[in-house]
């Protein structure tokens, strides 16, 4: 398990660090007491060719030799983004800023060059390679504190501020702050419900992680600061993905339904209290209509009863025999004599009359 | 420069060399005497040694990681939980570590073999949603404390055993997605009904609201008609009582051209007022 996050965490970081440079090597090799190592082999090869040579050639390959080694070991230069720690016998003496710098040569003073400058990132829950992202549900999966369990990615970015630390304090920083990362992540997640991880809460979790890990790396005196935490992705997990966006189409369809029944209701009402209000009118309106026509009756009657009155039977009798003029021309009129004898025996019954009768009545 | 000298100087120069070792600032030595103990050394420097007698063996100082492989845990509730920890240590006592367990790689299966044995006591008396929420914190500095005193005999000093992962085995987790789904289902269903609930309501009301103006038009219309004709029944009895028998005659003028239509056989009498001149001149 251990072997896989410092291969996966190297593809993240610069493949070769550079903080090994002019250095022998960190941890248990250190300074390598033997002493057939480095610089031997010029020693040994000189008594053999020295029959052959000049004393004072020798001489001058010996000061070549020197400069040549010497000389790279000397100078050194730091690069914009980074700081030189140098070490003198493995002892700290000083940090130096960028641009070319010198030193005592090689056996007595060691530079390193970290790059404090760049922004590092540790990522919890996947692992990027190149523009490639590989998910680790082993560690995205984590369970909240009403035991439903969340899939979270985080991304952690961070720099060295104390190079001096970062160097000699912990060894595998980088795994460090991923462990650091995790641990912190878990713990806040653990207290809190599903829903406020999901939804509000993650603002807040952010802060909560950065200054979780703040703290334990300065406890651990790394020499690194978190810049920046972001929860890069807050889902449920796979395998209830569904359930959850289901939930939220619940809610559409709640909304929709309620947004259906509005409609409905916003076209029914208006038709109704047209509806009404045209009854209304067509009730004043007759009212207005018998009124008014009363008025106009009344009126007609009043000023006819008013001529009546000056000749009332005169009138009476022209209007009867008008209005009997009027009528009678369209009907079948039969005559009887002004005696009582009866009417009876002396009907015509003929067709005519029986027609005129049968139609009268289909009327 | 004689040859000889050369070789003088070189055999010093080696000699030299194979005296002095250096120990950096992540380091501690020891030096030892044909395997005896010497001196241990806890500062950086430069330091001198008997070449061929004696030998020097170096041990980090620098806090070290140890992510160790997750295990499974019993809590106090009878569940299992996958455990995943890392811990801090460092070698405090370079003689002692190398007299117990000599390297590094030995160092940290030590070391895990104690985290996990005090985890396991440790976890054992927690319940599982305890162990995820509230008492890590403490859960993980009691395991700290414990392991640092177990791991002094061995020279080494346990800064910080920290819970990375505190999960359910990958059948439980099974369930809990389970849980999760019905619960999730649960809401959705509530929102569902929820929303047919409220449609039903606004439905029905509208539905009411329809029925109620509807019936008040209708109540206001009949008032209104009643009102008209109310009121022309006034006007007609005012103007018609002035004379009840010119109104029924002009009345029945008016009724006699509305109903007596064309076709209408009527038997009219001589002697009736219409045809009292017929056979007569005067």
């Amino acid at each position: 398990m251990s072997d896989k996050h410092d291969m996966s965490w190297d593809d993240i970081e610069d493949p070769g660090p550079p903080r090994d440079r002019g250095r022998g090597g960190r941890g248990g090799r250190g300074g390598g007491p033997g002493g057939g190592g480095g610089p031997g082999p010029q020693f040994e090869m000189l008594p053999i060719k020295l029959p052959q040579l000049n004393p004072s050639t020798i001489l001058i390959g010996v000061i070549i030799l020197l400069v040549v080694w010497i000389v790279p070991s000397v100078v050194y230069t730091v690069a914009q983004d980074e700081v030189g720690v140098v070490t003198r016998f493995g002892e700290y003496v000083r940090t130096t800023p960028p641009g070319l710098q010198f030193k005592l040569p090689s056996p007595i003073e060691h530079v390193q060059t970290p790059t404090v400058r760049k922004v590092r990132a540790a990522t919890v829950g996947f692992r990027q390679s190149g523009s490639q992202e590989q998910d680790v549900p082993n560690e995205s999966l984590m369970l909240t504190g009403d035991e439903n369990i969340v899939d979270i990615d985080l991304v952690v970015q961070y720099h060295i501020i104390e190079a001096k630390n970062y160097l000699f304090n912990i060894r595998n920083q980088d795994q460090a702050v991923h462990d650091v990362a995790e641990t912190a992540l878990r713990g806040i997640i653990g207290n809190r419900p599903i829903d406020d991880v999901l939804t509000i809460g993650k603002a807040e979790i952010q802060i909560q992680v950065k200054e979780s890990m703040q703290a334990l790396l300065d406890k651990y005196a790394s020499g690194v600061q978190i810049l920046n935490t972001q929860l890069k992705n807050v889902s449920p997990p796979q395998a209830v993905d569904f359930a959850f966006k289901d939930v939220q189409s619940a809610k559409e369809d709640k909304d929709r339904l309620i947004n259906e029944a509005k409609g409905y209701s916003n076209s029914i009402i208006p038709e109704a209290r047209g509806k009404a209000a045209q009854i209304i009118a067509a009730a004043e309106a007759y009212r207005e209509e018998v009124i008014n026509k009363a008025e106009g009756d009344a009126h007609r009657f009043l000023a006819q009863y008013k001529e009546y009155k000056k000749a009332p039977a005169v009138t009476k009798t022209r209007i009867y025999l008008e209005t009997m003029e009027e009528i009678y021309p369209g009907m079948n009129k039969v005559i009887t004599s002004g005696d009582k004898s009866g009417v009876l025996p002396i009907l015509p019954l003929n067709k005519n009359l029986g027609e005129a009768f049968s139609s009268g009545s289909n009327k | 420069m004689k040859p000889i000298n050369l070789i003088v100087l070189v055999a010093l120069v080696l000699t030299l060399y194979g005296s002095t070792f250096t120990v950096n600032m992540t380091q501690n030595a020891i030096v030892l005497q044909f395997q005896e103990y010497k001196k241990t050394i806890a500062e950086p420097g430069l330091y001198f040694k008997i070449p061929f007698f004696q030998e020097v063996r170096y041990f980090t100082k620098m806090l070290l990681v140890l992510d160790a492989s997750p295990a499974d845990i019993i809590t106090k509730d009878k569940k299992t939980m996958l455990i995943d920890n890392f811990t801090m240590w460092r070698i405090q006592d370079p003689l002692l570590f190398l007299q117990t367990l000599r390297t590094e790689p030995a160092g940290e299966s030590r070391l895990d073999d104690i985290v996990k044995s005090e985890l396991r006591v440790e976890l054992g008396t927690h319940n599982l949603i305890d162990v995820v929420t509230k008492t890590r914190e403490e859960i993980m500095e009691k395991v700290t404390t414990e392991a640092n005193l177990k791991s002094v005999q061995y020279g080494i000093e346990v800064l910080d055993v920290r819970i990375k992962r505190a999960d359910l085995p990958s059948d439980n987790a099974q369930k809990v997605f389970g849980r999760m789904r019905s619960e999730r289902e649960r809401i959705a269903k509530k929102y569902r009904s929820e929303g047919a609930e409220e449609a039903t309501k606004i439905r029905a009301e509208t539905d009411k609201e329809k029925v109620i103006l509807v019936a008040e038009a209708y109540k206001k219309e009949q008032e209104t008609r009643g009102n008209g004709d109310a009121r022309a029944t006034k006007i007609y009895a005012d103007a018609f009582n002035r004379d009840r028998e010119f109104y029924a005659f002009m009345r029945s003028m008016q009724a006699y051209k509305n109903s007596l239509k064309s076709g209408t056989t009527v038997i009219l009498s001589e002697k009736s007022d219409f045809l009292k001149y017929l056979n007569k001149s005067r």
